[in-house]
């Protein structure tokens, strides 16, 4: 069967081309590289499929992946998905994250998805002690360095069908309650289509893909591993934590691997930006890149525009950034922006937009936004603006995305509830504010609660409650939200006390939230005692109280 | 190489590297208090690994919450065992 006809990850796996030439290289930490081509991918993968198979297994079993090193979690994550049990990835590291609180995500992940087992490498195992031990945790542990160990058994794989479900994808929900989006090979093969097609990436024979977003997000794991695999581009992949420690080595590698095809969130480009030095400069040449798409959190022109005049001198077509909007609850993408077209922006008028009407502005002109086109819809999915009653929006009118289309996937596991306040007969409703201009999507905020940074999905209230234990905050009466701040989304936190306890109170609260979520927060606002927005029931506004943070409104305590 | 001076690379690489004057923190700095988060302070590592040629495992840092916990697994790094 030629790759074209795939209906499942499965059998893409099986018609990806034969031989050594085309396939994956995987960067450890220490700069070492593991290859392997397409057929070694497979074979290894149907291995470890057996394996599974042998720990007592059963098709349709979730497996809980909490798996740091790429080539591991990628060969390990494939080799349930060929044996018809469904892989569950969690974030690996619990570096400088509270051991407990990371612990808790953990637990609560695996008991979300009901995974029967979770495999994990030796150097993770002790950390996850308490959730291995639990009475109600996972049934099977399997410890990869002892799961790879002798000869893997003969193993027949069942059948797998095109809407059988492939992976569950945890982003959303609290972290006690944590919601985990069913994708579906269907999902998979069609997404992938539509963003590596003519309408997307539009693939070519010679792309190379680099990428060092984590696999266990949508964007790294459905962007640079399943995607590629559909469309069969040789990828290469850098550990996220190598990026961490030294962001210069994303550029460099690009350069060194002639890769055409690369992939960040707003941050990334920012971060490689501020970095580069001169000296830096000089020994690349990024005239490879082809494609440097940029999604996952708000986009940041003026980060677009930097970081195209600093890379220019190394060859970096400004063209081939290419801004793009998705959500794991449709797979992955939604809209693209035209290949090669480089970004498109929309100033307009600040108040009127506050108002849900993008009203163009002028570049001169005072108190107005720049937004960055985030493209349009692919042929096979259809996009519109609805207001509050569901009716449909007109060209430059703010309301809520919603899509449909072949991306769009079952729901959440286990989660009826959920599942129907997002999807509706086979439409999502996103929770993202936006508007239609000249055919182009521009997102400007978001219905919903949920806080991005640097990519990552936040629920305020896992903070609100980690900072309602700071002594001196009235409990219920925090709030936690997310505003654009230099162009960046930044974590605001506002909490009533007493004027007294404030200089104080600005400190704790923002110590605490980087003990328990590694975050960092742009602003405490320490407000009068009663001052916050709440409900007739006495529940406090998010919404309300970020438009009063920005109108200047906030009743904050003096220095 | 003293401790002091080790400190003193640290509060200079973590200074430049979230652009904020870290010059005055101690040992006793709880690094959650610093006003830097877990990406700054993993490049921080990263550029203290690069300049004192040591290398400090991921899974190392769990738990590390003081300067002086990560200038002590530094060190360990430093010095061959």
């Amino acid at each position: 069967m030629g790759l074209e006809h795939a209906t499942t990850i499965v059998e893409a796996l099986a018609a990806l081309p034969r031989g050594e030439a085309r396939g994956y290289t995987f960067r450890g930490v220490d700069g070492s590289e593991r290859y392997y081509c397409f057929e070694a991918v497979e074979r290894e993968a149907r291995q470890r499929a057996a394996r599974y198979a042998n720990a007592g297994l059963n098709p349709g079993d979730r497996v809980a992946l909490v798996v740091a090193d790429p080539a591991e979690f990628v060969l390990s994550f494939l080799g349930a998905v060929i044996g018809g049990f469904v892989p569950v990835p969690i974030y690996p590291r619990a570096s400088f994250k509270a051991r407990n609180a990371y612990v808790d995500t953990v637990g609560h992940i695996a008991r979300a998805a009901g995974a029967r087992a979770l495999l994990t490498m030796e150097a993770t195992l002790a950390v996850l002690e308490p959730v291995t031990a639990a009475p109600d945790g996972p049934e099977k542990v399997l410890v990869l360095e002892r799961f790879l160990e002798g000869e893997a058994p003969t193993f027949e794989p069942p059948e797998i069908a095109p809407d059988d479900p492939c992976f569950l994808q945890f982003t959303s929900g609290s972290t006690s309650m944590p919601k985990g989006v069913v994708v579906t090979h269907r999902n998979l093969v069609q997404n992938a289509r539509d963003f590596l097609g003519p309408h997307g990436l539009d693939r070519r024979p010679e792309d190379v893909g680099l990428s060092w977003l984590p696999l266990y997000h949508d964007m790294g794991l459905i962007g640079f591993m399943l995607g590629t695999l559909v469309c069969d581009i040789p990828t290469y992949f850098v550990p996220t934590e190598a990026f961490a420690r030294r962001p210069g080595m994303w550029l460099e590698l690009i350069s060194e691997k002639r890769a055409t095809i690369t992939f960040a969130p707003n941050f990334g480009y920012a971060l490689a930006t501020k970095r580069a030095r001169d000296r830096d400069l000089a020994g690349l040449d990024l005239s490879c890149v082809r494609i440097a798409g940029c999604g996952a959190e708000p986009i940041n022109p003026d980060v677009m525009r930097a970081f195209a005049d600093r890379f220019r001198p190394a060859g970096f077509d400004p063209g081939a950034l290419l801004p793009c909007y998705g959500m794991a609850e449709a797979t992955l993408a939604i809209t693209f922006t035209k290949h090669g077209g480089g970004f498109q922006t929309d100033r307009v008028d600040a108040s009127q937009l506050r108002r849900r009407r993008a009203t163009p502005a002028g570049p001169d002109a005072d108190g107005t936004v720049e937004l960055v086109s985030c493209g349009s819809p692919f042929p096979s999915t259809s996009l519109s603006i609805v207001d509050g009653q569901g009716r449909a929006c007109g060209e430059r009118q703010v309301g809520e995305v919603v899509v449909r289309g072949p991306g769009v996937t079952p729901g959440y596991f286990n989660n009826p509830e959920a599942t129907e306040a997002a999807f509706r007969d086979g439409t999502l409703c996103t929770g993202d504010l936006g508007y239609v201009a000249d055919g182009q999507l521009y997102i400007c905020g978001r219905q919903k609660d949920l806080i991005i940074i640097r990519g990552a999905n936040l629920h305020p209230q896992d903070i609100e409650w980690s900072v309602a234990e700071v002594p001196g905050v009235r409990r219920d009466n925090v709030v936690a939200f997310s505003s654009l701040i230099d162009g960046e989304e930044q974590l605001v936190i506002a909490a009533e006390g007493n004027s007294k306890d404030a200089p104080e109170l600005r400190k704790s609260v923002a110590t605490r939230v980087a003990e328990r979520h590694s975050l960092k927060v742009a602003h405490v606002a320490v407000v009068r005692l009663g001052s916050l927005p709440k409900t007739s029931s006495g529940k406090v506004q998010r919404r309300r109280t970020r438009e009063l943070f920005e109108d200047g409104q906030l009743e904050e305590h003096g220095e | 190489m003293t401790r002091a001076k080790l400190l003193e690379i640290f509060r200079s690489t973590a200074s430049e590297i979230a652009e904020k004057d870290l010059s005055s923190v101690g040992e006793d700095g709880v690094i959650a208090d610093l006003g830097i988060d877990s990406l700054e302070l993993l490049e921080v590592i990263g550029t203290l690994e690069r300049d004192l040629d040591v290398r400090v495992p991921d899974d190392q840092l769990v738990g590390i919450q003081t300067v002086r916990q990560l200038l002590e697994l530094v060190e360990t790094k430093l010095t061959p065992a």
